[in-house]
This record gives C-alpha cells, sequence and structure tokens, in this order.
C-alpha cells in the first residue's frame, strides 16, 4: 500500500501504445561496475561500488538516489567522460552486447551522441556560448552522418519543430545567452537526439529549471519516448518524477544499489530508506485540515501587516545598456497572524523575493508601509530573519560552524565567549547536527548541513518571524522534508512565525496553514491548501497542474 | 556597431587627455620650467629662449600652458627640444617610427608563434609536448630581457653574424629593396631579444585559456556527443577561447611596448627608448613628455584593435539583444 | 605531497638568499668598494684541492696571483705561495646591520692573497662581494617597493570596492590612467623630474617609492574586484540583518577575502620591481658609483671589449634569474592554493 495515499504508477501504462512488454533483449547491461576518484588531498574516494543496472529496448529506467549517491558518475561513466581524477576500476559496460569498456576511440565516438546520447544537468553549461544553436545541432549530425549542408540544416530545422520550437529557423540562427533556460533545455535536448539514439542517458535534466518548464520538459520526454521509442536512464533524487515515466526504479545509496524494480514493487519494500526517497513527505506529519493554533499565547492584533507596498526597480541591459523598469511589486496588501505558516508562491519573476527582501529589511518599498504588531516593533534588530536559497553563499566559506552560528551574537555584544560557545552547541543540537562538529569549515559540510547552520544562525539572533527565501529548492526532496520537519519541530519550541516563498508546491499540505498565490507583482489568491487546490485562477492553476505533472510530494488534501 | 566603436573609439580618447593631462601634471614636479637647462647651457640664445617661453606659455598658469602645448599637439608641434635645439617632433616622430617599425613585427610574430604552440600543448595536455612546453616557459620567465639583449651582442661581437647595433649600416648603396634587406638585418637581433623576452608570459596566457576552455562542461557535452577531435578543437574550442585570447593582444602589446625601451637602449636601435633616455639626462622636458605620450599611444592604439578583434569573434558582444 | 615539498623548498631556498644578502658585510669576503688596481680584471680565482706538486689538501686553497710582465691582463698562479681559505676570519671592516662595527668575515684569504670568487672589475673590485652588495640593494628594493604598490593597492581597492559610486568611479579611473602608460616609459617619466644625482641612500629610498607608487593600478584593481564580489554575498547582507556595522563587515569578511590575493600578488610583482631597480640602476638612474646594484654593475658589462673578453662580467645579469625563477615558481604555488581552497568540499 502506498502511505499517504499518492499513487504513483498510474501514468506508464497509458503510454505504451501497444502495451506489450518490452522486448526481452538488454540495451545496455552494467556489470560489477566500480569507479573510484582521486582526490586533490590524495585520498581515493569510491563512488559507485559494484553496480549491476540492465536497461531493455524501449524501457525507461529511473536511477533514484540522493545527492553524493555517485549517481552523476554513473552518467559520465557509460561514455567514458569521467574527469580526468576518475577512474573505472571494475566492471563492464555491455551495449547491445558489445563491452564499452574494450573500444577504441574511434569505435567509442561513433557510440557517442548515435547510439548513447548524454543530457546534462545544466543545459546552459552544455551549449557552446559562443556557437549558435543551429551550428552546435548541425556540427553532432555530420559527425555521425554523412549529409550535405542542405540536408542537414531541413534536418536540423525538423528535430527542433519537433521538440516544441514554434519558429526553428529563428531559434537556430540563435546564441544559447539568447534563449531562456527551459528553450536552452530543449535545444540540448534537440542536440542529443538529431542522431535518433537507442539510449538517452539524462542526468537530472530538470533540477535547473523553474516549476512550469520542468512540467513542460517532462511531457517532452514522455512524447519523445512514445514516438521515438526511446530508451532512457532517467537519474533524478525525485521518485514524483519517475512515476510518470520509468517503468523500474534502481536505488542507489552511497555508491552501491540497494534496490531494483518497478515503483509498486519498491514502496511495498520493507526498507525505510527506499520508503523515504519515493514517499519523502511520509515524515513530515499529518495533512493539514485548518490553519493550526500556535501552542503559545498570540496577540489579537496582527504580528505583520504591509499596506499598499510598491517596488520597482530601473535594470539595464547587459550589453545595450538601455535601461527599463521592472515593477516588482504593486500595491500589495496582506496581514499575518502571529505563529502561522505561511507559503508564498508564484513562478519566477512574480515578485516573491522582492517581497521577502521587503519585509526584512533589505529593500525599502518605494511607497505603502511594512509595520509590525506594536510589542514586536519596540524589539531591537533581529525580529525578522531571512534564510536565503543558497546557503553555499549565505555563510562565509572560511568561518568555522561555530563562527557562524555565533555571529548574531557577536555582532550584538552579547553574551561572553563562554555562554556564546554554550549556546553554539545547543543550537548545533537543536537543528539536528553533531556539535563535535563546532570547528569545521563551513565548506566541509553538505548542502543540508549547511542550511541547517544557517537555520542555527538565524535562531541565534532571537527572531520571531523567519522568512525562507527557497531555501529548499536546491535540496534533494528527502532532504527538503527533513528540513522542513525540523523548521515544524523548532516552531513551537522558539514562538516562531514563518513564511516560505517558493516556486514548487512540494509539501505544501503538510506545512502549510495558508498559501499566498502571486503573479506579475500582485498578490491575486490567499486560501487555505484545501480550497486552493480548487481555485479556478489561470496562475494558480498553471502552477498547480504543473506540480500534478511532477507528482509533487505533499499535494493531496486530507479526505 | 557603429555605436559600440564609438564608445571604445571615446573612451581611447579621453584616455589619452587623462594620460596627457597626468603626465603634464607630473613635469610640474621638476624645479624649474621646461626650459631652465637651456638657460645654463647657453648654447641657445636669450632671445629665442624668450620667443619659445612666449610661445609654449611658459609663464602662464599651468591650465593654460597644458591648452597651448594640447593645441599645438594637435598641429603636430610637440614643443621644442633645447638638448638638440631644434622641434620636438622633428625628432619624435622618425623615433616613433622605428619603434613601431621594430615592435609590429614582434607583435605578429610572438602571436603567431604563442597561439598554435598554445594550443598544441594544451590539447595534449600531460604529453611530452606539453611539459616541455610548461618547462620552458617557466625557464624562460627567469630570463630578462636585460641579460637576453648582453647575450645577443656577445653573439654578435663574437660572430659577427649580425649586427651589434643601430638600424641601417652607413656604408650600404643602393636602391629600397637593399635599403630594406639592410634595415631587416639589422633588426633580427633587437627582433630576437624583444619577443623571446616577451614571450613566457604569453605562452602561459595562451595555455591557461585553452586549458580553461578545455575543461569546459560544454566541451565535455560536445565530446560526449561524439565530435571528432579535430572540430571539437578547432571549431569549437578556438572559438570560445577568442574573447581571453583577445584580451592578451593587450596584454602582449604592453609587453612589447614596455620592454622595447630597454631592448632599444642596449642595442642601439634608434626608437622612442634610447630617445626618453638621453631626454631625462639632458634635462629636455618637451621631448620626455613627447616621447611618453607616443608610446602611450600606442599602447592605447593597440587595446583598441584588440575591441575590435573582441567585437568581431564574440558574438555575446556582438548581440545587443 | 610532491607539489608541497617542492613549494617549501622554493619559500626556503627563497628565504636563504634574502638572509645571505641581508648579512652582506659578512658573507662577503672583500667590501664593495675596495679597490686593487694590481688585480684590475682579474678572472675568478681558482680555488684548488690538489696542489701543483699533486698532493691533496682537505682545506682548500688558492695560489697567489700577480701580473705578468708587459701584459695587460695575464695572470698567473704562483705555485710557491699558497694560501689556505680560513673560514670566520678577519677581514674589511664593515657595519652589522648597519649599526655594529665587525670584522668578521664567514671566509676569507690572509694577503697578500686574493680570494676573487667572480674576479674582479675595471678597478679591481671583488665582483662576488659587489654581488652579494648588490644583491642586498637589488633584492630589498623590489621586496619593499612591491610592498608600497600593495599597500596602496589595497587601500584604494578596499575604498573603491566598498564605497561605490563616484568614489570608486574616480579611483578606477585614476588607476586606469596609470595602467594606460607602458610601465618602463612612467618610471623613466616620474624619474625624470627628479634630480639626477644623489647619495646612496636617498636614490635607495627615491627607486623604491617611485616604483612602488607608480604601479598601484593592478593590485587595487584586484582587491576592488575582491571586495565588490564580496559585499553582493549573501553573508554579508546576512551580517547587515544582524545589526553589523560598514567597520564589522569590513574587519570580518572583506579583507580576510583579500589576503590569499595579497600574497600572490607579492610573488608577481616582487620580481617585477626587482628588475624594475635593476633597469633603472643599469641606465644610471636608480642606484650610482660607488654602492654596487646588479643593474649598474652590469652597465659596466654593456662595453663591448668588456663582454668579449672578460665573460664573467657578465653574472651580475645571471644572478637575478634564479631569484626570478623563485618567486614565479611561489607564484604559481601559491595561486594553485588559492584556488583549491574556495571549493566545497562537502559535496560531491
Amino acid at each position: 500500500m502506498n502511505p499517504g495515499g499518492r499513487t504513483l504508477t498510474s501514468g506508464i501504462a497509458a503510454s505504451r501504445p501497444d502495451g506489450a512488454s518490452p522486448s526481452a533483449a538488454a540495451l545496455l547491461r552494467l556489470a560489477d561496475f566500480s569507479i573510484d576518484y582521486l582526490g586533490s588531498d590524495g585520498e581515493v574516494v569510491s563512488a559507485l561500488r559494484n553496480v549491476e543496472l540492465e536497461i531493455r529496448e524501449g524501457e525507461v529506467l529511473g536511477v533514484l538516489g540522493e545527492s553524493g549517491s555517485g549517481k552523476s558518475s554513473l552518467s559520465n561513466a557509460i561514455l567514458r567522460l569521467l574527469p580526468p581524477n576518475g577512474r573505472i576500476t571494475s566492471g563492464r559496460i555491455e551495449y547491445r552486447g558489445k563491452d564499452l569498456l574494450a573500444l577504441s576511440q574511434s569505435e567509442l565516438r561513433q557510440v557517442r551522441g548515435a547510439g548513447i546520447a548524454l543530457i546534462s544537468q545544466e543545459p546552459a553549461l552544455a551549449l557552446n556560448p559562443v556557437l549558435t544553436i543551429g551550428r552546435q545541432i548541425i556540427d553532432v549530425l555530420r559527425a555521425h552522418r554523412r549529409v550535405s549542408k542542405e540536408q542537414a540544416m531541413e534536418q536540423t530545422r525538423a528535430m527542433l519543430r519537433e521538440i516544441g520550437f514554434p519558429d526553428p529557423d529563428r531559434i537556430s540562427r540563435a546564441y544559447p545567452h539568447q534563449l531562456s533556460g527551459g528553450q536552452r533545455q530543449r535545444a540540448a535536448i534537440a542536440q542529443s537526439l538529431i542522431c535518433e539514439p537507442s539510449l538517452l542517458v539524462a542526468d537530472e535534466p530538470l533540477s535547473s529549471l523553474d516549476t512550469i518548464t520542468q512540467a513542460e520538459i517532462l511531457e517532452l520526454l514522455q512524447k519523445l519516448k512514445g514516438e521515438l521509442n526511446l530508451s532512457m536512464m532517467f537519474i533524478t533524487h525525485n521518485a514524483g518524477v519517475l512515476s510518470s515515466l520509468a517503468e523500474r526504479v534502481a536505488v542507489i545509496e552511497n555508491g552501491q544499489m540497494r534496490a531494483c524494480g518497478t515503483l509498486d514493487e519498491l514502496s511495498s519494500l520493507d526498507d525505510a530508506y527506499v520508503r523515504g526517497l519515493i514517499f519523502p513527505e511520509k515524515d513530515l506529519g499529518r495533512v493539514l485540515v485548518q490553519p493550526q493554533e500556535p501552542n503559545w499565547s498570540v496577540t489579537e492584533e496582527p504580528f505583520l501587516r504591509l499596506r499598499n507596498v510598491s517596488k520597482h526597480f530601473i535594470q539595464r541591459h547587459i550589453f545595450s545598456r538601455r535601461k527599463f523598469a521592472v515593477q516588482a511589486l504593486q500595491a500589495i496588501d496582506f496581514e499575518i497572524r502571529e505563529g502561522s505558516t505561511i507559503a508564498v508562491i508564484g513562478r519566477s519573476g512574480s515578485g516573491k523575493t522582492t517581497l521577502a527582501r521587503c519585509i526584512a529589511g533589505f529593500e525599502t518599498p518605494d511607497s505603502g508601509e511594512v509595520s509590525f504588531a506594536a510589542e514586536v516593533a519596540n524589539q531591537s534588530r533581529g525580529v525578522v530573519q531571512l534564510i536565503f536559497q543558497d546557503a553555499g553563499s549565505a555563510l562565509n566559506p572560511r568561518f568555522t560552524a561555530a563562527d557562524a552560528i555565533a555571529e548574531p551574537l557577536v555582532i550584538a555584544r552579547q553574551a561572553s565567549p563562554d555562554q556564546r560557545s554554550q549556546r553554539v552547541r545547543q543550537f548545533m543540537e537543536e537543528v539536528g547536527l553533531d556539535p563535535s562538529w563546532a570547528s569545521r569549515i563551513v565548506i566541509e559540510f553538505s548542502g543540508g548541513q549547511r542550511q541547517r547552520i544557517a537555520i542555527a544562525r538565524a535562531l541565534a539572533a532571537s527572531p520571531r518571524l523567519l522568512i525562507l527565501d527557497e531555501s529548499l529548492s536546491g535540496l534533494d526532496l528527502p532532504i527538503q522534508a527533513q528540513i522542513l520537519g525540523l523548521l515544524m519541530d523548532l516552531q513551537s519550541r522558539h514562538g516562531l512565525t514563518y513564511l516560505h516563498i517558493t516556486h514548487d508546491l512540494n509539501f505544501l499540505s503538510r506545512f502549510a496553514d495558508e498559501v499566498i498565490v502571486m503573479d506579475d507583482g500582485r498578490i491575486v489568491e490567499r486560501n487555505t491548501p484545501a480550497v486552493l487546490f480548487q481555485s479556478t485562477h489561470p496562475a494558480t492553476r498553471s502552477l498547480i497542474e504543473a506540480s500534478e505533472r511532477l507528482h509533487a510530494p505533499g499535494l493531496e488534501v486530507a479526505q | 556597431m557603429i555605436r559600440y566603436m564609438l564608445r571604445r573609439f571615446g573612451h581611447a580618447l579621453l584616455l589619452l587627455v587623462g594620460v596627457s593631462l597626468l603626465l603634464f601634471i607630473l613635469m610640474e614636479a621638476a624645479p624649474g620650467d621646461f626650459f631652465s637647462e637651456a638657460r645654463l647651457s647657453g648654447e641657445i640664445s636669450p632671445q629665442t629662449l624668450h620667443a619659445l617661453r612666449a610661445q609654449y606659455g611658459l609663464d602662464q598658469p599651468l591650465p593654460v600652458r597644458y591648452l597651448k602645448w594640447v593645441s599645438s599637439a594637435m598641429h603636430g608641434d610637440f614643443g621644442y627640444s633645447v638638448a638638440y635645439n631644434m622641434p620636438a617632433s622633428t625628432l619624435l616622430l622618425p623615433r616613433a617610427r622605428n619603434t613601431l617599425l621594430l615592435t609590429v613585427p614582434c607583435l605578429l610574430i610572438s602571436w603567431l608563434l604563442a597561439v598554435p604552440l598554445g594550443v598544441l600543448a594544451a590539447s595534449r595536455r600531460g604529453g611530452w609536448i606539453d611539459r616541455v612546453y610548461s618547462g620552458g616557459t617557466s625557464a624562460l620567465l627567469g630570463l630578462h630581457d636585460l641579460l637576453l639583449a648582453l647575450l645577443a651582442l656577445l653573439f654578435a661581437l663574437r660572430t659577427g653574424a649580425f649586427p651589434a647595433g643601430g638600424m641601417a649600416s652607413l656604408d650600404v648603396t643602393g636602391g629600397l629593396w637593399v635599403h630594406w634587406k639592410d634595415i631587416g638585418w639589422h633588426m633580427v637581433l633587437p627582433a630576437a631579444v624583444l619577443i623571446v623576452g616577451s614571450l613566457a608570459p604569453i605562452l602561459r596566457h595562451v595555455r591557461s585559456t585553452m586549458l580553461d576552455v578545455l575543461d569546459s562542461p560544454y566541451m565535455r557535452a560536445a565530446e560526449g556527443h561524439g565530435i571528432n577531435r579535430f572540430t571539437l578543437l578547432f571549431r569549437h574550442a578556438l572559438p570560445a577561447a577568442a574573447n581571453p585570447l583577445i584580451s592578451l593582444f593587450g596584454l602582449s602589446t604592453a609587453l612589447l611596448i614596455g620592454g622595447s625601451l630597454l631592448v632599444e637602449v642596449v642595442m642601439s636601435w634608434p626608437g622612442l627608448g634610447p630617445m626618453v633616455l638621453e631626454a631625462i639626462l639632458a634635462r629636455d622636458m618637451f621631448l620626455v613628455l613627447g616621447a611618453v605620450l607616443l608610446s602611450t599611444l600606442f599602447l592605447i592604439v593597440g587595446n583598441l584593435l584588440a575591441d575590435l578583434l573582441l567585437y568581431a569573434f564574440d558574438p555575446r558582444i556582438r548581440t545587443e539583444a | 605531497m610532491r607539489q608541497r615539498g617542492k613549494f617549501m623548498f622554493v619559500v626556503s631556498a627563497l628565504v636563504a638568499v634574502h638572509l645571505l644578502v641581508l648579512f652582506a658585510g659578512f658573507v662577503a669576503p672583500y667590501d664593495y668598494a675596495t679597490q686593487d688596481r694590481d688585480h684590475a680584471y682579474v678572472h675568478p680565482t681558482r680555488v684548488h684541492l690538489m696542489d701543483c706538486a699533486g698532493r691533496f689538501h682537505l682545506r682548500p686553497f688558492v695560489y697567489v696571483t700577480s701580473l705578468q710582465e708587459g701584459a695587460l691582463s695575464d695572470y698567473r698562479e704562483d705555485c710557491s705561495q699558497p694560501a689556505p681559505i680560513r673560514f670566520f676570519t678577519r677581514g674589511d671592516e664593515y657595519l652589522l646591520a648597519g649599526l655594529i662595527p665587525s670584522q668578521l668575515h664567514l671566509f676569507g684569504v690572509a694577503s697578500p692573497a686574493r680570494l676573487y670568487l667572480l674576479g674582479t672589475d675595471e678597478f679591481g673590485r671583488d665582483q662576488f662581494s659587489r654581488i652579494v652588495y648588490g644583491g642586498e640593494v637589488s633584492l630589498f628594493a623590489g621586496l619593499l617597493a612591491a610592498l608600497l604598490a600593495l599597500v596602496i593597492g589595497v587601500l584604494a581597492g578596499s575604498i573603491a570596492g566598498a564605497s561605490g559610486g563616484w568614489v570608486d568611479e574616480t579611483i578606477m579611473r585614476v588607476s586606469e590612467l596609470f595602467m594606460a602608460v607602458p610601465w618602463f616609459y612612467l618610471l623613466l617619466a616620474l624619474r625624470a623630474v627628479l634630480p639626477l644625482k644623489m647619495d646612496p641612500v636617498s636614490a635607495f629610498i627615491l627607486v623604491v617609492g617611485v616604483i612602488g607608487v607608480l604601479n598601484w593600478g593592478q593590485p587595487a584593481r584586484l582587491v576592488r574586484g575582491v571586495v565588490l564580489s564580496g559585499r553582493e554575498q549573501n553573508f554579508v547582507q546576512a551580517a547587515r540583518g544582524f545589526g553589523a556595522g560598514r567597520l564589522y563587515i569590513l574587519k570580518r569578511h572583506l579583507l580576510p577575502m583579500t589576503f590569499s590575493l595579497a600574497l600572490t600578488q607579492m610573488a608577481v610583482l616582487v620580481p617585477r620591481f626587482i628588475l624594475a631597480e635593476v633597469l633603472l640602476s643599469f641606465l644610471g638612474l636608480g642606484i650610482g658609483e660607488p654602492f654596487p646594484s646588479w643593474g649598474n654593475m652590469i652597465n659596466e658589462a654593456q662595453q663591448y671589449h668588456v663582454l668579449v673578453s672578460y665573460w664573467w662580467m657578465i653574472l651580475p645579469a645571471l644572478v637575478p634569474v634564479p631569484v626570478f625563477l623563485g618567486y614565479h615558481g611561489l607564484a604559481d604555488a601559491l595561486r594553485e592554493k588559492l584556488q583549491s581552497q574556495v571549493r566545497f568540499r562537502g559535496d560531491k
């Protein structure tokens, strides 16, 4: 049974045209496959150990794992594209029966792009910035087929149209920097498919895109799979995406295969780790039906009030230096009560981040006012703390964890050094970090751990309102769930009010009392998640539909 | 395109004006004025001196003097040399021409040497070519212009294969071609010293730029698509490296013009270098000013050319979308 | 690990060389000005372990040399007058650290023998001693000038980066002016307006000042870049959110970021400035006679007859080469360390 009520295997049977089972012959087989890396300090790190995988003709295999599990090494290694310090220490890669590791350079070149093609995480980085899109696609084509220039251009245009560009001529003449993120990913996919490979290896192809674009690209991949009978290895940390695309899923933990099978089989396994990956929301508590009441006494007066707040920016085009005004916020009006958890959602450019920065005091509104309840306003600085999206840049990389967490205390000149280290230890324990790591430097922590340090630091400033500006976006889903759980724990203990700014709807029904939808600098809707999911407003609907297509966890509403 | 060029050109002009002002103010620090040395040497008659004083406004305040100098410079008059008792431009322009004659070919040659070698070494990273290249450039970095110039002189004196100095032999008769051959023969050693002396930083820059490009994710992605090595290197990597390589052009221009001073002095090549030195020793300020400004002009023009090349080769700058 | 060993080797070698020239008076067997007209243009004294009769001696020694009758520069050794090299011996008086008079030298030979390890010049002055003394000048002129340029550059760069607005614009425009002139021409231009003849001490200060002051542009730009990107970092904004003032942010966040840059810049600038001093002195615009600088010593070698006949006179031009190589190696190692530090190690 699937806990949480989310069905994950609904979409797959429908996408296969004849419903027949995949052919028995293996297209790609990894046997006893291991990879090592040589670190800059001389240490040998094992990235993959004795991995066994199989992908059959016309099948999509999902590879599910967290960051650091070694899944990216997998995609690079298949085409022997490991960086200079990486080595394949054992195993075979069999593609249509031939061992890829034994091929000569020229034979390998023939397989690359024409047999097996790779799509990487950051589409912007996979495209050469000084060549046109068309040129880059044609070069791949002409590397494998003997075609004339005209034929090459014709085929390129056809491919671009297939990918979803209505004006292929304009796109093939454009340079990567002239396209949006979603367009670049489509162009990268076109480049990979131009020679009609049998197998597409996609390494986290959606992670750098916003929700709506993610859904579009996923739809594109589904379409291509159906029309071209494309086999795929889809590497990701997001199980929801796999549910509508992959027949089977392999779970990787710490470089080793942990389980393999259909999502149904995996979710009924008695394995907490696997279930945690597939249903990251499982530990987040029950679905909220209505706004929760805080368990400390709160005033009737609204905690935070925004009245008619507007803000615009002057931006310059990078090259033409022409200035234009961007209206980031238009006449924003709202209030929130103390102790509540409010989510602010909207697509990129809707003004959410500007709103956060105005409330936090990093930006001053052009007009209108941001005010707090009287007794709060009298408090000194630190009432509002902002947790940034990228914990990497939110912490000084040269600081130790203790330095970072104690900084608010140091700046405010509170507490003696002894008291400070005691409180650092306290905070570290609260956020789930080992206090003995206090003297380690920030760069030695993982992404999720760094975000915990940032939270601990925010707590040290004794805030009343915590604004999380897309703070979870860069993290794996399971880690996102863990951090959310931590935040919910901290709420009652410290009497916190939360404002979550996010562009995706992950876990929404589990943690948000109310949701505010923003579009184009305005608030268009505000409701509990339950009511919101029935909304008919176009901005809200597009977000919800995209998230449903991506099977975002936490979208369900309690019956 | 026109807008971009006008912007760069305007910037260059401003720079030139700014430098001229800076140098003019610098000259203020010298005791006396531009003609005090002349008074002491007594070679020029007091009446001439008085006339010159008035012409260049030497008894006027600084801004006036500067403006007078600027307006006469625009007519090609760079002041008056008291050491040689003639207008400065008569002295400066031939010298400037000789400096250009030496540095421009050296610029082209060092670029033509550095880029292919650097690309080759980077494409075969870790191989013996690369190791020789890295070792060679590291060693070359230690060899300074002065040492090289002296060794070249020694070579010339010992073997007689090339002249030990000067730009042209005195006893050469014949047509234009013979004269040019003679000048070329004189140019070999100074050019060799100049090129070898400034090659090392350029070589390193090319190699590291190419390595950066070759390590980029888009190059790895292109390799993953099965594009062959030749196409990868020349049709993908090199265009991507164009931008940082062109900034190299500015770097090499600066190195060569800076190094040319010394090489000209030691190897007696009659360029701006020896002129500026003599002028300093003779306290001939107009000459110093003119020579330094001319060398600055060359550097600025070199950078302007680099800007032009950048526009031509980097689509990101071209497409002002 | 090999990198670490190479790095330590380079650093220790450079430190050793600098210490050596700092104690020039002790290390050099003769004073830099002592003339010996009987031994003008002597080739380097041959140090023997085996004497004319074929006997082996443990202590190295030299023979007294003297000019042959009627010859201009034909020096012969006199087998009957061996002179052992003594260590920690007495010689010309000098001032230790410029204060304490001392006569102790690291090594030397007793008169009438001469230990001219690298030959002599036109006036019979020991080239080895002069190179050591000259090294003191050239090496430390470069070091001090680099320090000066860096101090001005860090100040200007951090002020520009931290202030922004017209302050930033002005400082950057001015630095651009300084960097628009080919560096050696600019150096000479400033030199031109200063008095030509000066005593060695003033000349030294002058040279350091001129080189240091004119070269602040590049360090300033680099520091400004670091400060600017530092200001944009979220952790700086977070600190401001905690109530931090500008001084705290500068001290605790921005300035430490410039340290590794400053160090690398030092390693890059010092050899360049050592060369600048050498070139200035070579052209007669730096340290002048009788105090030796590698530059003014090379000047002597420029004369054709010297260059051809007396090969040891070119040694002052060769001596800077290993120093430059050492500094460049140091700069490379520092640059690599700088790059590797910034990568996050927690993620894979």
